[in-house]
C-alpha cells in the first residue's frame, strides 16, 4: 500500500507537469486540443490525489504502522474519527491535504468557468498546476507521508497529540486550509488575466465568489481556532497573537480588503492595480503563513521543527512567485489605468480606500510584529520579542477605526456625498452612538477601549438597521406589498449588498465579545473540600476530587458548585485527563458555564487526591459567547451574498436554486452536530461505559463503579450493578441511565465526569439554531412571496409612479444605481 | 496633477512619519529580550531590571505546601539562575522541562511575572516533542 501511495504522488507530479506544459503551449499556440488535454490532465490530478488520500486514510483506519506517518499520529485506541483526522494532523499529511483541496477546488473552478472565460483557462490551469507541483515536490523528496520504516515496523502507534484530540481541532485545520487554498484560485485567475492582457472586469467576476468562499472558510477556521484555544488550552482567553494564529489572520485582512475594493473597481473602474496587487498579496500571504508555521523561522511557543531544507524551498518559491507576479503587474500597467479619479473624500470609494489602507496596514503590522524576533536577531544579533500587549496596543485602535468605517462607508454615496445627504444618513446612528456611550459611562464601565467599542457597536448596528428599514419602506411603497415581504424582497434582490450588511452585523457582535475581554476577571483559588471563594460576584465552592478512567485515559475531576447572590447556579466539573502514552502531558478539561452576559470558566489547576485539596483558576469572561454567535450571523450573511445572482432575478421561478444553496451551506454548518450524534453502542460496551460514568454509591470510596477499592466486599456496588443492568435491558440509553441516577441520587456528583456535553454544546449550538431558524424564516417568506402571481418587477419599474418622500426618493436613486 | 502628486506624497510622508514614530516608541516599551540563561550569566548586571523572556530548563522545583508559590532553578548550558513564581503553572511545567519565563532579574534572582510561565508546548508538526515519552 505505501508503495502505491508514493507511486500515486509521483504520478500526480508527472500529470501536473503535463498539465502545466500542455496549458502553456496550448495557450500560446491557441491550440484548442492542447488546452483541452491540459484541462483534462488537471482534472486527473484531482482524481489521483483522491486516490492517494484514500490510501492514507485506509492506512490510518487499518492501523498500518509500517508507515511512519501513521505510526506517529495514530494508535489503536484512538476513536475512528480522530484516526481519519490524523490525516492532516502532521506536516506531511497536511501538505498532501492541501494539494487534494487545491486540485478539487481547481477542478470545480475550471469546470464552472470554462465557457465563460475561455481565454483565461489555459493560464489558470498552468498556475494551479505549478502550485500543485511545488507542494507535491516537497512531499516526494522531503516529507513523503507514505515513508515506511526501513527495518521492522513498531507494533503500536504513538497516538495523536491529546491536545489535538478535540472536536474543534478535527475541523479547524481543514477549514483554515480550505480558506487558504481557495485563495489560490483568485490568484490563478488574476495572473491569467495579467498574462493574457484580458484585464477588463471579467476576471473579477470569476474571482469574487471564490474569494468570498475562501474568506468564509478562513473566518470559520479562525473562529474555530479561538474556540479551541478557549475550551481546550485553559488560559481563559482565545487569542494570544501566536505566530500560528497570526499566519491565518494575515491573508484574512488582505482578502477582506479585496472584497471591498473589488466593488470600487466594478462600480467606478478604479483601483485596478490595487486589486491585482491584493489578490497576489493574499496568495503570497497564504504561502508565507504556511512557511512561517512549518519552517520554524519564527520562534514560537508552538516551536516548529527547525528545517532549513524546507525553509529554503519555500523561500525560493516565494521569491519566484513575487518576482513573476509583480513583473507582470508592471508589464501590464498601461492596461490597468483607472477609468476615473477620486471625486471627493466624502464618497464611498474614498471610505473603501481608507478601509483598504487600514486592513493592509494591519496585515503588514502583524507580519512585522510576528517576524520581529527574527528580524531583530538578524539585524542586531539579539532576539527581541514583542508580546500580546504590543499587538493589543496597536490592534485595538485599528480595530475601532475599522469598526467606524464599517458603519460610515455603506452610508456614503458613490462619487460624492452632499451635506444634507450626510445629515440625513447619520442623525440616528450618531444619536445611538451618544446614548450608548452615555449609558456605558453611567454604568461605570471605565475601560476606555471597551466603552468606545460598545458605543461604536451601537452606531454601526444603527446604520445597518436604518439601511434595512429605509430600504424596506422604499420597496414597500414601490411594490405595495407588506413590510416583511418587502424586507425579504430587498435582501433577495440585492443579496450582495444586504448579505454584506448581515456580515457587518456579525462583525459587530464579534466586536462586542472582544470588548468584553476588557474587563474580564480572574482569580486563583486554593480550596479544601467545603471551602469557597468569590470572584466578580460568583462564589465557587469546592466539593470533592474524583479519579476515574476509561480505556483511553485517566481522569481527575474536581467537583465544584457555583453560586451567585447565594443562589446555586451550577455544578461544574473541571478535569485533568491523562491520555495513555501521553501521561506527561495531561490535558486540561475546562468547565465552562455559558451565558450571554458572561461565562464562568473554571480550570482545575492543581490538586492533591490525598487531602482532596484543589486549586482552581476561575475566570469570569464577559460577553465572550457573542463572538461565536457573531460568526454564525456572519456565515449566514456570506451565504446570502454568495447565492447565485440569477437565483433571485425572477424570484418566483428560481427560488428553489437559492434554497438548495442555502440548505447546503447550512447543512455544512450543521454537519458537526450530526456527526456527533452517530454513535451506536452495544450493551456490553454500554455497561462498561456506565461503570466508568457512575460513582460507586457504597459511600466513602470516591471512585467510579469499575474502580471501587472495596469491590467484592461492597454490597452496595452489587445492587447498583444490577440496577444498571436492568436499565440497560429496558433499552435505556447511557444518558437516560445517568439521568436516572442523578435524579435518584439528587445531584450530579454521582457522575464521575462532568455532564458538560449537553449544556455546553447547547450554547455552542446557538448560532446554528439561530441560523437554521433564520433560514427557515427566509424560506417561509420566500415561499409566501413567490405565490404572489404577478409582482411588478422591482422598484425600477414602479419607482417613478409611486409618490415617495424626498428623502426616500434619493434613496431610491441610490438603490437603482446599485442594481447590476 | 503635479500639485496633487505633491499633496499625496506629503500626506504619505506625514502618515509614515507619524506611524513610524508611534511604532518606535511603543516598540521600545513592548519589547522583551528573548535570551538564554547562559547568555544572561555572562554579564548579569547588564540585564538587571530589563524585561526578559528567559529560556532554559527547570530544575530543583519546589512548591510551598498549600500555596501556589514556586521556587526553582532555570538552567541552560550549565549556568543556573534561581527563580520564583506565584500562580498556576502549565501541566508540562516540572523538573527538566523546557520553559520560557517572562519576568525580570533582580539581585541575581529571576522574578517571573503573573502568567509568565510558558512551557514549550507540543506541536503537531514536531514529532520529537509531541511524542512526549
Amino acid at each position: 500500500m505505501p508503495a502505491l501511495g508514493t507511486f500515486t504522488l509521483l504520478a500526480t507530479f508527472v500529470v501536473a507537469s503535463y498539465a502545466l506544459a500542455a496549458s502553456i503551449a496550448g495557450g500560446r499556440r491557441r491550440s484548442r486540443a492542447l488546452i483541452e488535454s491540459g484541462v483534462g490532465a488537471f482534472y486527473m490530478t484531482a482524481a489521483l490525489m483522491a486516490v492517494a488520500s484514500g490510501i492514507i486514510i485506509h492506512a490510518f483506519v487499518t492501523d498500518n504502522y509500517a508507515i511512519k506517518y501513521v505510526q506517529r499520529y495514530s494508535d489503536v485506541a484512538q476513536p475512528l474519527a480522530y484516526k481519519i483526522t490524523s490525516y492532516w494532523g502532521g506536516l506531511d499529511g497536511s501538505i498532501m491535504f492541501w494539494v487534494l483541496l487545491l486540485s478539487v477546488f481547481g477542478t470545480i473552478a475550471v469546470a464552472s468557468n470554462r465557457e465563460r472565460h475561455r481565454e483565461l483557462i489555459p493560464w489558470v490551469v498552468a498556475i494551479m498546476a505549478a502550485t500543485e507541483m511545488f507542494f507535491i515536490f516537497i512531499m516526494v523528496v522531503h516529507n513523503n507521508p507514505f515513508d515506511t520504516f526501513v527495518a521492522s515496523a513498531p507494533a503500536e502507534g504513538k497516538g495523536l497529540n491529546p491536545l489535538l484530540q478535540n472536536f474543534y481541532m478535527a475541523i479547524h485545520p481543514p477549514s483554515l486550509y480550505t480558506g487558504f487554498v481557495a485563495m489560490t484560485i483568485p490568484y490563478a485567475f488574476g495572473m491569467a488575466a495579467l498574462i493574457t492582457g484580458h484585464l477588463d472586469d471579467a476576471w473579477l467576476r470569476a474571482v469574487r465568489r471564490w474569494t468570498m468562499i475562501g474568506w468564509l472558510f478562513l473566518t470559520f477556521g479562525l473562529t474555530l481556532g479561538m474556540l479551541w484555544a478557549y475550551e481546550e488550552l485553559g488560559w481563559g482567553g482565545f487569542w494570544g497573537w501566536d505566530p500560528v494564529e497570526n499566519a491565518g489572520l494575515l491573508p484574512w485582512f488582505t482578502a477582506t480588503a479585496f472584497l471591498h475594493s473589488v466593488m470600487v473597481q466594478e462600480r467606478r473602474g478604479m483601483l485596478r492595480v490595487w486589486n491585482v496587487t491584493l489578490v497576489i498579496t493574499t496568495f503570497f500571504l497564504t504561502i508565507f503563513g504556511t512557511f512561517m508555521t512549518r519552517s520554524g523561522v519564527v520562534q514560537s511557543v508552538h516551536a516548529f521543527g527547525e528545517d532549513r531544507w524546507l525553509a529554503g524551498l519555500f523561500s525560493g518559491f516565494m521569491i519566484l512567485l513575487l518576482t513573476f507576479s509583480f513583473a507582470y503587474v508592471i508589464y501590464r500597467l498601461p492596461l490597468l489605468k483607472s477609468r476615473h479619479e477620486l471625486d471627493s473624500w466624502f464618497s464611498r470609494e474614498a471610505a473603501f480606500l481608507a478601509n483598504n489602507w487600514i486592513l493592509l496596514f494591519s496585515a503588514f503590522f502583524i507580519l512585522f510584529a510576528t517576524m520581529f524576533p527574527t528580524l531583530s536577531e538578524a539585524v542586531r544579533g539579539q532576539r527581541l520579542t514583542v508580546g500580546p500587549p504590543f499587538f493589543n496596543q496597536w490592534m485595538r485602535p485599528i480595530g475601532l477605526v475599522l469598526l467606524v468605517l464599517t458603519g460610515i462607508a455603506p452610508l456614503l454615496a458613490w462619487k460624492k456625498s452632499t451635506l444634507s445627504n450626510l445629515v440625513q444618513q447619520f442623525t440616528w446612528p450618531v444619536a445611538a452612538l451618544i446614548v450608548t456611550g452615555a449609558a456605558v459611562f453611567a454604568l461605570g464601565i471605565r475601560v476606555w477601549s471597551s466603552g468606545i467599542c460598545f458605543a461604536l457597536c451601537a452606531f454601526v448596528g444603527a446604520t445597518i438597521l436604518q439601511e434595512f428599514i429605509r430600504g424596506a419602506s422604499v420597496r414597500k411603497g414601490a411594490s405595495g406589498s407588506d413590510y416583511f415581504t418587502a424586507l425579504v424582497g430587498l435582501v433577495a434582490r440585492q443579496q450582495r449588498r444586504y448579505g454584506g450588511y448581515i456580515v457587518h452585523l456579525g462583525i459587530v457582535l464579534m466586536f462586542l465579545g472582544f470588548a468584553g475581554q476588557g474587563y474580564k476577571q480572574e482569580k486563583d483559588m486554593q480550596l479544601n473540600p467545603g471551602e469557597q471563594n468569590s470572584v466578580a460576584g460568583f462564589t465557587v465552592r469546592h466539593d470533592s476530587i474524583a479519579v476515574t478512567s476509561d480505556d483511553q485515559k485517566q481522569m481527575i475531576t474536581g467537583h465544584v458548585t457555583v453560586f451567585r447572590n447565594g443562589k446555586q447556579l451550577a455544578q461544574m466539573a473541571p478535569a485533568r485527563w491523562f491520555f495513555a502514552k501521553h501521561e506527561s502531558q495531561p490535558t486540561t478539561e475546562v468547565a465552562i458555564r455559558r451565558a450571554p452576559g458572561e461565562d464562568v470558566y473554571i480550570v482545575l489547576a492543581a490538586y492533591d487526591i490525598g487531602t482532596q485539596n484543589a486549586t482552581y483558576a476561575v475566570t469570569v469572561n464577559p460577553l465572550v459567547d457573542w463572538i461565536w454567535l457573531g460568526f454564525g450571523i456572519l456565515a449566514i450573511g456570506t451565504g446570502i451574498a454568495l447565492l447565485p445572482e440569477r437565483a433571485f432575478a425572477f424570484a418566483g421561478a428560481r427560488v428553489p436554486e437559492g434554497v438548495v444553496t442555502t440548505s447546503l451551506l447550512l447543512l455544512m454548518l450543521l454537519l458537526p452536530g450530526v456527526a456527533r450524534a452517530q454513535t451506536v453502542i452495544q450493551k456490553d460496551a454500554l455497561r462498561q461505559q456506565l461503570e466508568g460514568d457512575l460513582m460507586c454509591t457504597c459511600g466513602g470510596c470516591l471512585a467510579p463503579m469499575n474502580n471501587c477499592p472495596m469491590a467484592g466486599a461492597c454490597h452496595g456496588l452489587k445492587e447498583q450493578r444490577e440496577k444498571v443492568n436492568r436499565m440497560i435491558d429496558q433499552g435505556m440509553t447511557r444518558e437516560q441511565i445517568k439521568a436516572a441516577f442523578v435524579r435518584e441520587h439528587g445531584g450530579v456528583d454521582v457522575l464521575s465526569a462532568p455532564p458538560d456535553e449537553g449544556f455546553n454544546r447547547l450554547a455552542w449550538a446557538l448560532p446554528y439554531v439561530a441560523g437554521a431558524t433564520g433560514a427557515a424564516l427566509v424560506g417561509l417568506v420566500a415561499y409566501r412571496w413567490t405565490r404572489r402571481p404577478a409582482m411588478p418587477d422591482a422598484p425600477a419599474a414602479a419607482g417613478a409612479e409611486v409618490p415617495v418622500e424626498d428623502a426616500l426618493a434619493a434613496r431610491l436613486d441610490d438603490e437603482l444605481r446599485d442594481l447590476d | 496633477m503635479t500639485s496633487k502628486a505633491i499633496k499625496i506624497a506629503l500626506t504619505c510622508v506625514v502618515l509614515a512619519a507619524a506611524l513610524g514614530g508611534l511604532m518606535y516608541t511603543t516598540l521600545s516599551e513592548g519589547t522583551e529580550y528573548y535570551i538564554h540563561v547562559d547568555e544572561v550569566m555572562q554579564n548579569p548586571s547588564a540585564w538587571q531590571g530589563k524585561k526578559l523572556q528567559l529560556h532554559g530548563f527547570v530544575a530543583d522545583l519546589r512548591q510551598r505546601p498549600n500555596s501556589l508559590d514556586y521556587k526553582f532553578d532555570v538552567q541552560f548550558n550549565g549556568k543556573i539562575i534561581p527563580a520564583t513564581y506565584t500562580g498556576v503553572v502549565p501541566d508540562t511545567f516540572k523538573n527538566a522541562s523546557e520553559v520560557v519565563l517572562k519576568g525580570q532579574l533582580h539581585d541575581g534572582a529571576f522574578a517571573v511575572e503573573p502568567n509568565g510561565v510558558m512551557a514549550k508546548c507540543p506541536s503537531k508538526y514536531n514529532p520529537q516533542s509531541a511524542a512526549g515519552s
